[in-house]
């Protein structure tokens, strides 16, 4: 028996980061829309933030916002224009990302805040229920 | 006795919510220049929504996902968003000819300038977004626009020699004076009017908010089943009416005032207000539909919050966005550009972006991430290869013969 091969798999279900959190939906703890996934952040173990490949990684923070521009035309925005939705929320990956939290307590809506504070409660039925 | 009820809702919407400005103009067109001989267009045409509409309620309703949040997530951000930029302008496009039609509409209605009814066209289609529910926006445009059945009555009314229009529907020829690039120009903005993509997007995502599940599936393919076929036969009647009063004068139908003549010569005063009744409610209808499209395409793509079920204020930029789009199109109009122009635009674009639309429903339909045990059958996955290729050469074909044809003229 010895010679059958080692399995290497790790155990538990298996994530592919372009595959399945790149570009999905993120949904908050009572299903609202949050944010698309637009890109990930990312740690090696050994502290560094800029992983080469050589080093084991862990995702620490999921992206959105300003980071989208730079997938599509390239380039990297500098990390203080980064919004972060941290790791340690995300309670559930499926076609969709759930999160633990609600979307008002993430700094990664702060548009759709400012939107609906500055235009849409200022317009007469704007915080009421379609009739 | 309620179910019963509720089904047949459903399917006098779908025909009613069939037809908007651009199957109206289109089919005049045609049937102005070419007959019934393009009648078989908007068969294949009526087939491929069908099958494209229903695919996207199925995953709509099965895994919560409507159609541009999948196209995001499958084609990835550069060509994800280059298609989002091309739905988007497409759908701007037919916006701006929907709200152009509603005013042209009510101009025949009131003889008022249409320009004074363009600002009151884009107010109130947006105080509809704003405050009425989706389901009650639905059938009412639905309801109303069924008066457009006025248009398969003067068929009748009119008298016309049968046998000619058989004639031209089932042995199909171009005329000498028209040419092939014609003859194959309109047919693919025919094709193009009958599957315009914001149809999927509005459907799926209307599946969203009405909150579907796999029970409403069977309700859902009843209603997309019989009501866009209808909706298709209603169609071929528009086209019926201008081929028998137009096409032997060879008069081209150029303004919504010839699309309705057949129906006021044919049923005089009273049909010719419920032609326009009609008319007003097929394109606020499709300009709701649109609006709400423009909001939904780039609210999924960009992982907004968005939907009519929400409070304006929780889908604070879906509804700023669709608030832009309908400046913007209100605006497009007040140059004084003719509506019906932008209309033949605006289906012959929407032939060109239709893969960017249909392909990724489809993969997802196989997909039993999202599916399930519910991916495509083999029958409706051979269906939709042949609509596929269909739609590649459509939309290839459709730029260059606008251009040898200029424009079809």
């Amino acid at each position: 028996m010895s010679d059958l091969p080692e399995d290497r798999r790790p155990a538990g279900r298996v994530l592919d980061a372009r595959l399945h959190l790149l570009d999905r939906q993120i949904l908050d703890v009572d299903g609202t829309p949050v944010c698309t996934v637009d890109d990930l952040e990312v740690h090696g173990l050994d502290g560094s933030d800029l992983p080469d490949g050589t080093q084991q990684a862990v995702i620490t923070s999921l992206l959105s916002g300003a980071v989208l521009a730079t997938r599509i035309f390239g380039g990297r925005p500098p990390s203080s224009r980064w919004h972060r939705i941290r790791w340690t929320h995300v309670s559930d990956v499926g076609t969709t990302l759930r999160l633990g939290v609600r979307s008002e307590e993430l700094d990664v809506t702060w548009q759709e805040r400012w939107v609906r504070d500055h235009v849409i409660r200022r317009i007469p039925g704007g915080s009421h229920d379609p009739g | 006795m309620k179910k019963v009820l509720g089904l047949a809702l459903g399917i006098l919407t779908a025909i009613g919510g069939f037809l908007d400005i651009g199957d109206l103009v289109t089919n005049a067109v045609v049937g102005s220049r070419f007959g019934l001989s393009l009648a078989w267009v908007v068969l294949v045409g009526v087939v491929g929504i069908c099958l494209f509409a229903q695919m996207s309620g199925k995953v709509a309703a099965i895994s919560g996902r409507a159609t541009f949040e999948i196209i995001r997530e499958r084609l990835g951000p550069r060509a994800g968003g280059a298609n989002l930029a091309a739905s988007f302008l497409i759908n701007l496009l037919t916006l701006t000819a929907e709200v152009g039609g509603i005013a042209l509409a009510l101009q025949l209605a009131s003889s008022v300038e249409p320009r004074l009814w363009i600002p009151v066209a884009g107010l109130a289609v947006w105080l509809v977004i704003w405050r009425t529910r989706f389901s009650i926006m639905e059938n009412v445009t639905g309801l109303v626009g069924l008066t457009l059945i006025v248009f398969a009555v003067a068929v009748f009314l009119l008298g016309p020699d049968w046998s000619t229009l058989a004639d031209q529907a089932f042995h199909p020829k171009v005329s000498a004076q028209e040419g092939q690039a014609s003859y194959w120009y309109y047919a693919i903005a025919l094709f193009g009017a009958a599957m315009t993509p914001y149809e999927v997007f509005f459907f799926s995502s209307g599946a969203v908010e009405e909150k579907w599940t796999v029970k409403d599936l069977s309700q859902s393919r009843m209603n997309v089943l019989v009501g866009f076929p209808l909706g298709g036969v209603l169609s071929v009647a528009i086209a019926a009416c201008a081929a028998i009063v137009f096409l032997p004068k060879g008069i081209e139908v150029s303004s919504l005032s010839q699309i309705v003549l057949p129906v006021a010569l044919a049923g005089g005063k009273l049909a010719l207000a419920v032609v326009i009744v009609g008319i007003v409610a097929a394109t606020f209808g499709a300009a709701l539909e649109t609006s709400l499209s423009s909001g939904y395409t780039l609210a999924q793509f960009m992982g907004w919050s968005w939907g009519k079920f929400r409070r304006p204020a929780h889908a604070a930029r879906f509804h700023l966005s669709m608030i832009i789009c309908l400046v913007i199109a209100v605006g497009v109009l007040m140059t004084s550009v003719n509506p019906v122009a932008v209309t033949e635009f605006s289906v012959v674009f929407s032939a060109v972006a239709l893969p960017l639309t249909y392909m990724p429903i489809l993969v997802v339909a196989n997909d039993p991430e999202y599916m399930g045990e519910r991916v495509n059958g083999r029958l409706t996955n051979g269906f939709a290869l042949v609509y596929l290729v269909i739609i590649v050469v459509a939309s290839v074909a459709a730029i260059p013969l606008m251009i040898v044809t200029g424009a079809g003229s």
